[in-house]
Formats: structure tokens, sequence, C-alpha cells
């Protein structure tokens, strides 16, 4: 493997980590948003939400970034494979998200709620003082989990044409008719990332647990 | 004391005004009905203290005098003025104006209810700040000086988890208290207590009762109930059966149902 393989891999890492973290940055709080439609049981969009978890969470991410890539055009949308790829990405993401948030939010204590109740607060004070800081905290090791799962299903979006690591190596190893050197630096890429994402985790629970909740 | 100074007692009170009145007020859960036609008035710097065996509907009436459940018939005033419901009845009043009354009502709870990612001073500071719009300093200096007043002026800083539960209920009380309420609801303040800890929780209610609050108490401490209440109000099966003085519903009981559950009582805690 010549530097400029291992430079193409890295640069395919850049790929993984931007759509990573688009995705993430867009999905979370969709996922959210989401979970606040099932929790309010708000009509027609509770069904529609019920309806997008259950179909994405159903089906694998390759064949979800084909259906956007290749199905969407043929109703008057077409899209760059980047903007597929973070849209299919996003959707995914989105999804998983909206389960953990709304296991935060229908496990979330009945007394704190009632009390934030009877000091009068309004929804948004509720939401926003009280429920907020709670379910961000209590959802975040499910988050970080399901952030590390959407690193390791960017491959997917190779399908419609984006070289990130894995598809990266995948080349540098047709052309150098040696599979295993590259896949072994896209395997220390993975783990880096992800390491990177835990570590992240790990820093923002010392920042924000209050002293003595462990 | 003679039964003049206790009617001379309850003429006072009688004469104060109703800070907090309910009316024919029922409510069912589902098909099980659990309060049937409750009419109660609590006047100004009265403690009425609820007793009643588990499952008689104590706290939903407590739940019910704040609407945070909703009743399925009759009203609750505050102060005279209808809370929950229009005038009238039946129409829901708007969210905006029954959080306004709630503010007057303050609440506290068996479990504490304090928020766990706030300190206990931003505890007792959050409604102040946010609902009344106090300024951060007013907010803070009223927080520390009730902080003070229950004793826990050394934990303003603490997490409610590295709490003691005596102290969670401590600081629940003080948070209600920083409201300055026309009444605090307590829903059995010292049930999840440890033994030990129930005595600091009921002198800090004590100090409240003789600082004249008006309080409605939910609760087990039949010692508190006779030595402090102005009225003990007894429930049994969603009704209220008995109602008076301490000294006779616990001396004379005038019902069947209030002796039983003075007897079950006495020989729990032999
Ligand atoms: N949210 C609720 N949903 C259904 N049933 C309830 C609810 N809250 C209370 N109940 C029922 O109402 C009855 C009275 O309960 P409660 O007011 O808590 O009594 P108490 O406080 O005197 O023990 C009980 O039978 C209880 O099971
Ligand atoms: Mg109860």
């Amino acid at each position: 493997m010549t530097s400029y393989d291992y430079y193409s891999i890295a640069y395919g890492a850049l790929a993984t980590v931007s759509l990573s973290l688009i995705s993430i940055v867009l999905g979370v709080p969709l996922g959210l948003g989401l979970a606040l439609v099932r929790w309010s049981r708000l009509p027609v969009f509770n069904q529609l939400t019920i309806a997008y978890v259950s179909i994405v969470r159903t089906c694998p991410t390759v064949t979800l970034a084909l259906l956007i890539f290749y199905a969407l055009p043929v109703v008057g949308i077409s899209m760059e494979p980047v903007s597929a790829g973070i849209l299919t990405l996003t959707l995914s993401t989105a999804a998983f998200n909206t389960e953990i948030w709304r296991n935060a939010l229908v496990n979330f204590p009945q007394d704190q709620y009632d009390a934030a109740l009877s000091f009068g607060m309004n929804r948004n004070l509720r939401f926003r003082r009280i429920i907020l800081p709670h379910i961000s905290r209590t959802s975040l090791p499910a988050l970080v989990s399901e952030m590390t799962l959407q690193v390791k299903s960017t491959p997917a979006v190779a399908i419609i044409g984006i070289v990130e690591i894995t598809r990266a190596a995948i080349r540098v190893g047709a052309r150098t008719y040696e599979p295993l050197p590259p896949f072994i630096f896209a395997l220390v890429l993975y783990s880096l990332i992800v390491l990177a994402f835990v570590k992240t985790q790990r820093a923002v629970e010392r920042r924000f647990a209050p002293p003595g909740d462990h | 004391m003679t039964d003049d100074q206790t009617t001379m007692s309850q003429l006072a009170v009688q004469q104060r005004p109703v800070i907090l009145e309910v009316s024919g007020l029922s409510k069912s859960f589902g098909a099980n009905p659990v309060l049937r036609d409750i009419s109660l008035k609590i006047h100004k710097a009265e403690t009425v203290c609820l007793l009643g065996p588990s499952g008689s509907g104590k706290s939903t009436l407590l739940r019910c005098m704040n609407w945070l459940e909703q009743p399925d018939g009759g009203t609750v005033f505050l102060a005279g003025q209808p809370l929950g419901a229009r005038p009238g009845g039946g129409l829901r009043m708007r969210d905006k104006e029954l959080a306004a009354m709630r503010t007057r009502i303050g609440m506290v709870f068996q479990h504490f209810a304090l928020w766990p990612h706030m300190s206990v001073l931003q505890n007792v500071m959050e409604a102040p700040v946010h609902v009344l719009k106090q300024t951060k300093d007013e907010a803070r200096a009223t927080a520390v000086s009730l902080l003070q007043r229950v004793g826990l002026a050394g934990k303003m800083d603490s997490f409610p988890a590295r709490l003691s539960g005596g102290q969670k209920q401590r600081v629940a009380i003080a948070r209600a208290l920083a409201m300055k309420p026309e009444v605090i609801l307590f829903d059995e303040p010292t049930s999840s207590l440890d033994p030990e800890l129930v005595g600091e929780v009921l002198a800090v209610m004590q100090d409240l009762v003789r600082e004249g609050m008006t309080m409605v108490v939910v609760t087990h401490e039949m010692g508190f109930a006779r030595d402090v209440a102005s009225r003990v109000v007894f429930m049994d099966g969603g009704h209220i059966v008995e109602s008076g003085p301490p000294d006779q519903f616990f001396e004379a009981p005038q019902t069947e149902r209030a002796r039983q559950f003075l007897m079950r009582y006495a020989a729990r805690n032999n």
C-alpha cells in the first residue's frame, strides 16, 4: 500500500465522519420532534410517525438509500448522491432516535411533572426547564450507541456512489490485489471514530451529571 | 380544653375568610367512583388534616384542589374564585389562567418531586424566577432565607440525590414557600421517610402552622394531627365520613368507621 492509498482511505474517512455528523445533528432533534408527536398523540401525525418509524426500522439502510436515490426522481425529486446519502442516513437514525426519546418521555417521573404543573409552569417551561434536561441525560447513552451504529451503517450509501472508508478500502484492495491491509486500516479508522463518540459521551455525562447521581 | 373554649376557637376559625373551598366535588377513574359529592371549606390559617384508610380518595381530593386531577363534577374555589372550570362549571379554564391560580397553591409531594438536575438553591428559585418573573437576586435572597429557615443553608449547592429524605422534603417545603402561596397542600409528606427523619419534617410543618400558614395535610401521623390540626377530616370510600376538632375525633369519634380506623391504627402501632 502506498501513502496515496492510505491517503485515499483516510479521505474516505472524511466522508464517513461528515455524513455521520450531519445525519446525527439533523437526526437527533428530528427524533425528538417525532417523539413529541408520539407523546402528545397528535392525531394523524402520530399515525404517520408510527408508520415512518416501523418502515425505516425494518428497511435495510442500503435499500433505503436505493429507494431514495432511484424512487424519488420518479415523483419528480432528484438528488445528488451526497444529498440522497444524507437524507437516507438522517431518516434512518431519526427513526431509532424517535424510539429512544419516546422511551425517555414515557419514563419521565410523573411527580416531577406534576410539581412543574403545580408551580404554574406553562408547556414551554415544563419542557425546556424540567423535561428536556432530564431526558437528555437519560437518553444520552442510547443516543450515543445509536450514533456508533450510524457510523457503522455509512457504507450503505456507497451503493449510490459515495466514496467513504469501506468503498475507498475496496478500491485500494482491488487495485493492489492485497485486500487485507486496506481493510485493517479501515478498521482502525472506524475504531477511532467510534472511540471519539464514546469519549465525547463520557465527557458530556461528566459535565452534566449532578454530583452524587451515580 | 373545655367545651366552651372549643366552641370559641371554632367560631374564630369560622369567621376567617375561606381560602379554599370544594363544593359538591365528584371524581371517577373509569367505572371506579373515587370522590362522591365532597364539600369542604378551608379557612385562613387553618391546618386541616385529611385522614382515612389507603384508597379512600385523599390524594385524589388533594390533587383535585389544584386541578392536577380534573374533577368530573363540582367546583373548587380559591379565595372565592372558581379554579379550573369557568364560573358556572363545565368549560375548562384557559391553561394560562389555571397556571396563574396554581401559583397561589403550594404542593408538597410524598416522594418530594424535586427536580434532580437542579441544585437545592435552583429548585427553590426556579418557579419564582421563571413563573413569577422575579429577578434572580430577589429570588435568591428569598430562597436563601427559606433554606435557612428549614435548616438547610449549608446544602444550597448540593443536588437532591445527595440529600437524605428528610432534607429533600424540607427543600420541597422551602420550594413551595418561595411562591408565597395562600395555601399549601401536603400529600403524605412523611410517608416515604425513614422513621428517624419524620420528626425534622414535622417540626418544619409545625413552624408553618404557628406562623399562620393555611395547610391541608394528608397524613398518617396521628400525633401530628392531634397536636396541630385545627380540624380533622376523616374520609372513607370517597366520602367525608366525619369532620371535627382533633380532640373530638381522637377521643370520641362519632362514627363506627372512624372508631375502627383509629383502632386499627392503634393496633398497628403497639
Ligand atoms: N390515576 C388513577 N387512575 C386510576 N385510578 C386511580 C388513579 N389515582 C387513584 N386511583 C384510584 O382511586 C382510589 C383512591 O386513590 P387515592 O386518592 O390515591 O387514595 P388515598 O390517597 O386515600 O390512598 C384508589 O382506588 C386508586 O386505585
Ligand atoms: Mg394517597
